[in-house]
């Protein structure tokens, strides 16, 4: 073996575990292993147990187990915190975890120089959250973001060399800072009208946002020796990789499934603060989005509507790779690829009953698509979510029981309702796939949706849908299912008719969805994608690291070019191929059925 | 289908099964076109069933209170995504995504002027039963002690003191817990809270004990132990210490008074400098409150106890000792470290120097403290240390809790 010093310090320890040789992992160590160390950053997240995302980031990390993970998770509460983690698999080199919510004072008392320092910086940061000219033109919003970077990397700056950046943030320096910012000219219009206690709050909002500054993470133990800085959420997660990409220079990834800017607004509603507190955390958000988004190697939003946001806060398009979340379809491949067996009458809905899916649209249809074909059927499947939505189901049953009386086949027999209100393990329909196997024709109703799970899951079933214009409903159906305006019962019925009385065209809508979901919705699309793009941007902006010897002196050659070759160029056979080539082609069978073992266990 | 054209395509990933093209009905909405464009409104199957000349009034209408209360479009678009509307819905008003539209509705709806209710102000901590009675407490044990003292004589006694003493220390710590004189949530240095804790109690120690000691060390040296009798060899200043203990309840009172009349200052000033300006007779006035309930309080102990009480110095040690809680409480914790720390370092000094002035070749070491015994007695160091160091504390305090951000809501850890 080549001795020479490792490219990461902790390789060294990872490749001294014994193991058999047949199965001992790549690392970086040796020549041309195509192995990525990852800082995946979190928040509120992965390893803890009742973290969101963490099922996407637990088949991230499994899934590509020839790179090395180092989890760096932003904890939200000590509940969280008290749940614990998820089973590990063995790529992940090391987890660090750092609670956002609460602050330790450090105790650190600056002195004058220091203190002048800090204002200057506080104060440039918050002099760009208050300006109010940025929409003015092109090159003041630059400048502007520019302000906003250089004022974070100097605070991130003191706070590492000095320490005692939470104090400071909350001192009467900051309070005072924040009020000349405010008073200035050209600031905005709402922020002059901030009172006392808009500024106090405001100081207290920035300190815990700013909270990631003073993390000890960026040294050469931690995100400083990775490769890459993956972040599975904008916002708060993104910034540790911000300052990562400051302090070393290591390329930042940002995947974005929801908008934290969007949720940022709808959180801080016009009745939880006052205007000035608003409008100044709305801007300080913004710029921090716009900065997370300007120094990102590469975006990967999940929908078209996350990517149209980062678009709109100034990222750069030709850096935007959509990369949409991957589900599980293994579950819903007996039910896709058995012929259909469904009652050629039935409509499903599935789904969680709340206001936002409009039931109500959908009965007034089913009234319509009634008198049409007066053998239809409607099966509502699933369960309300909270108080709201079971009062709202209540009212959907009542409609329901108005507008269709109860049927029998003849005078002898027992009548049924045509609409029918079940759960998920109920008599009719056990399992997710069974209910939609049950329906010839699936139908989406909703008035506001994200990004619709529930059409994914009938696209894997081959079912054909019916859904309406809301979220990402066009982006996900493409061609492979009807699409009717939200609010139109009129127009909903019309295409249920028309696909409940075309049995051919039902098929072919079917075949199509899910052969259209099985290309772009899978787990391994998901995980050959970002595999993709770690490989590429590792490739494109390399981190060049200077290695030292004993004495401190540098060692030329000491990192060979051929440790930046991706592919195992010393082996029989290339590992990954070219991008050109689709990323469910790459010897996904095994993959999946690996995966699906994984979860079994 | 026309309005198709409308559309960006940005959020098309796929070809159109161009059966959904022909066979969608693709209705228009109930709002129809702006006028200007009638080319697409004429050929639409149904007219609009409101009569809409201007479908984005309707539209800011719908969605006035959001328009009139947000802050950027931005706000606007993430609120009408909220209600449903897509960019295809934009683009019947005729604009290239929500964003544009968000646009529209922001810079039309009128602003300015109004704006909107008076903010709520902030919470302003409330008078709760809990810490009203947990205050109380210490004062009780401390009276409850001390009649217990006067009514037992010999081992009873002793065992009398000690519980007493140990159920006032556990009862002043819950005092300290909750309610107004409970410091700030979070972790600091241990080093910081322990000294200031010890130095507290050598300063309460001091006061029981101190002048009868200091006392018999000017005159050679206390030859027994404390008997809790007032004219006993080494006498206690029992009068002063249960004062103390009955303090705690007009000091949580004064801190509520502070932190509540810090709130409803916070809430109405308009600049820090405005708030400090009012802060400052809150202050000083909160704190003179305390000196004359202190007052009060010794002069009724010493009346029942039939002592003779000091008055200077016990004020100057209740004074001290409040303002190192109160700043405690809001967040500085080092200077009362060292203001409590120099005073007791005083007082153990004096204490000191007579004592070692009795080694062979120390006696002049003796001399400052005599002189000072001689000019004003015992009760003179304590005074002069307490008072000294609360003065500082005062001058300290003077500046940072009349700054708006010592008062500044603490964040709840869940």
């Amino acid at each position: 073996m080549d001795n020479r010093p490792s490219r990461h310090r902790l390789v060294r320890l990872r490749s001294s575990r014994c193991e058999p040789p047949g199965q001992r992992r790549l690392t970086g160590q040796e020549i041309g292993g195509a192995h990525v160390r990852i800082g995946l950053l979190t928040e509120g997240g992965y390893p803890y147990v009742s973290g969101d995302a963490g099922l996407w980031c637990d088949r991230l990390v499994r899934g590509l187990d020839q790179h090395e993970f180092d989890i760096y998770a932003l904890s939200r509460g000590r509940r969280q915190e008290d749940d614990g983690w998820v089973a590990l698999p063995p790529q992940v080199g090391r987890v660090r975890t750092a609670p956002l919510w609460t602050a330790e004072d450090d105790g650190v008392a600056y002195g004058r120089r220091t203190r002048r320092r800090f204002t200057e910086c506080y104060g440039e940061l918050v002099g760009a959250v208050c300006d109010g000219t940025a929409a003015a033109s092109e090159e003041a919003s630059t400048d502007l973001a520019d302000r906003f970077g250089s004022a974070l990397y100097g605070l991130a700056e003191l706070a590492r060399e000095e320490g005692g950046l939470v104090g400071a943030l909350r001192s009467d320096a900051a309070v005072r800072t924040l009020e000349r910012a405010c008073r200035a000219p050209g600031a905005l219009c709402t922020a002059r009208e901030a009172r006392v206690s808009d500024l106090l709050t405001v100081t207290a909002h920035l300190e815990r946002a700013l909270r990631p500054l003073s993390l000890d993470w960026y040294g050469d133990d931690g995100l400083g020796a990775a490769d890459l800085c993956h972040a599975a959420a904008g916002g708060s997660a993104a910034l540790p990789g911000l300052l990562a990409r400051h302090f070393a220079d290591v390329p930042l990834l940002v995947t974005e499934y929801g908008v934290p800017l969007r949720s940022h607004y709808l959180a801080l509603g016009p009745d939880t603060a006052a205007p000035a507190v608003r409008a100044l955390l709305a801007a300080f958000h913004g710029r921090l989005a716009a900065e997370v988004y300007r120094r990102a190697e590469v975006l990967t939003p999940g929908n078209a509507h996350a990517r149209r946001w980062q678009e709109r806060c100034g990222a750069d398009r030709a850096r935007i790779r959509t990369v949409h979340p991957g589900m599980d379809a293994t579950r819903f491949a007996e039910v896709g690829e058995a012929p259909d067996r469904a009652d050629p009458g039935t409509l499903v809905w599935v789904g969680r009953v709340e206001p936002a899916k409009d039931l109500i649209s959908l009965l007034h249809a089913f009234a319509e698509v009634r008198k049409e074909e007066p053998e239809a059927r409607l099966r509502i499947v699933g369960a309300p979510s909270g108080p709201e939505g079971a009062a709202y189901l209540g009212h959907c049953r009542a409609l329901a029981a108005q507008l269709f009386p109860d049927e029998a086949e003849g005078v002898h027999a027992v009548g049924d309702n045509p609409v029918s209100f079940e759960e998920i393990g109920g008599p009719e329909a056990p399992t997710l796939p069974e209910a939609y196997a049950a329906g010839a024709v699936v139908v989406l109703s909703s008035v506001v949706e994200g990004f619709p799970v529930g059409l994914i899951e009938a696209m894997f079933c081959g079912r054909a849908t019916v859904s309406t214009d809301v979220g990402a409903v066009v982006e996900v159906i493409g061609g492979t299912g009807l699409v009717v305006p939200p609010r139109n019962p009129r127009a909903l019925a019309e295409a249920c008719v028309a696909l409940l009385r075309d049995h051919e065209r039902r098929a072919r809508l079917g075949a199509a969805a899910r052969a259209r979901a099985l290309e772009l919705f899978t787990v391994e699309q998901n995980i050959a994608a970002f595999d993709g793009i770690y490989l590429q941007i590792v490739s494109h902006c390399p981190v060049r690291r200077v290695v030292l010897d004993e004495a401190g002196a540098p060692l030329p050659f000491a990192t060979p070019a051929e440790s930046h070759v991706p592919g195992r160029w010393t082996g029989p056979t290339a590992r990954f191929l070219p991008r050109t080539v689709p990323g469910w082609a790459t010897g996904s069978p095994v993959r999946a059925t690996r995966l699906a073992a994984a979860e079994g266990a | 289908m026309d309005t198709r054209d409308d559309r960006t395509g940005a959020d098309r990933t796929g070809a159109v099964d161009e059966l959904s093209d022909r066979d969608t009905p693709r209705a228009l909405g109930p709002l129809g076109s702006r006028p200007g464009n009638g080319e697409s409104g004429k050929r639409r199957a149904a007219a609009p069933r409101r009569g809409a000349a201007d479908p984005v009034k309707a539209l800011l209408h719908r969605h006035r209170e959001l328009c009139e209360r947000a802050v950027d479009p931005l706000e606007i678009a993430a609120g009408l995504e909220a209600h449903g509307v897509t960019d295809r819905t934009a683009a019947r008003f005729r604009h290239r995504d929500v964003f544009s539209l968000a646009e529209e509705l922001y810079a039309r709806v009128p602003r300015g002027g109004e704006q909107g209710a008076e903010p709520e102000p902030l919470p302003v901590p409330r008078v709760r039963r809990d810490w009203v009675l947990l205050s109380l407490l210490p004062g009780v044990l401390g009276g409850a002690t001390v009649a217990g003292l006067r009514l037992t004589h010999g081992h009873p006694r002793l065992l009398a003191a000690a519980v007493g003493i140990l159920a006032v220390a556990l009862a002043t710590r819950a005092a300290l817990r909750r309610g107004p004189l409970a410091g700030p949530p979070g972790t600091h240095a241990w080093r910081t809270a322990y000294g200031t804790r010890a130095w507290t109690l050598w300063l309460l120690g001091y006061a029981l004990l101190g002048d009868g000691l200091l006392h018999a060390a000017a005159t050679g040296g206390p030859d027994a132990l404390p008997t809790g009798a007032p004219d006993g060899s080494w006498p206690t200043a029992v009068a002063p210490a249960v004062a103390l203990t009955l303090a705690c309840a007009p000091a949580a009172w004064c801190a509520h008074l502070l932190s509540a009349g810090a709130r409803r200052r916070l809430a109405g000033s308009r600049g820090l400098e405005d708030f400090t300006a009012a802060a400052k007779p809150l202050l000083f006035g909160t704190f003179a409150l305390f000196l004359g309930a202190l007052t009060a309080l010794l002069l009724v102990c010493g009346t029942v106890l039939h002592e003779p009480v000091a008055y200077p110095q016990t004020l100057a040690l209740g004074a001290l000792l409040l303002l190192a809680r109160l700043l405690t409480v809001h967040g500085h914790r080092h200077a009362p470290a060292v203001a409590l720390g120099a005073a007791a370092a005083t007082e153990a000094v004096a204490l000191a120097l007579p004592l070692a002035g009795g080694l062979p070749g120390c006696a002049v070491l003796t001399a400052p403290v005599r002189t000072l015994l001689d000019a004003w007695g015992e009760t003179a160091v304590p005074a002069l240390a307490c008072g000294t160091a609360a003065l500082a504390l005062l001058f300290h305090a003077g500046r940072t809790l009349t700054r708006a951000s010592a008062h500044a809501p603490t964040e709840a850890p869940d």
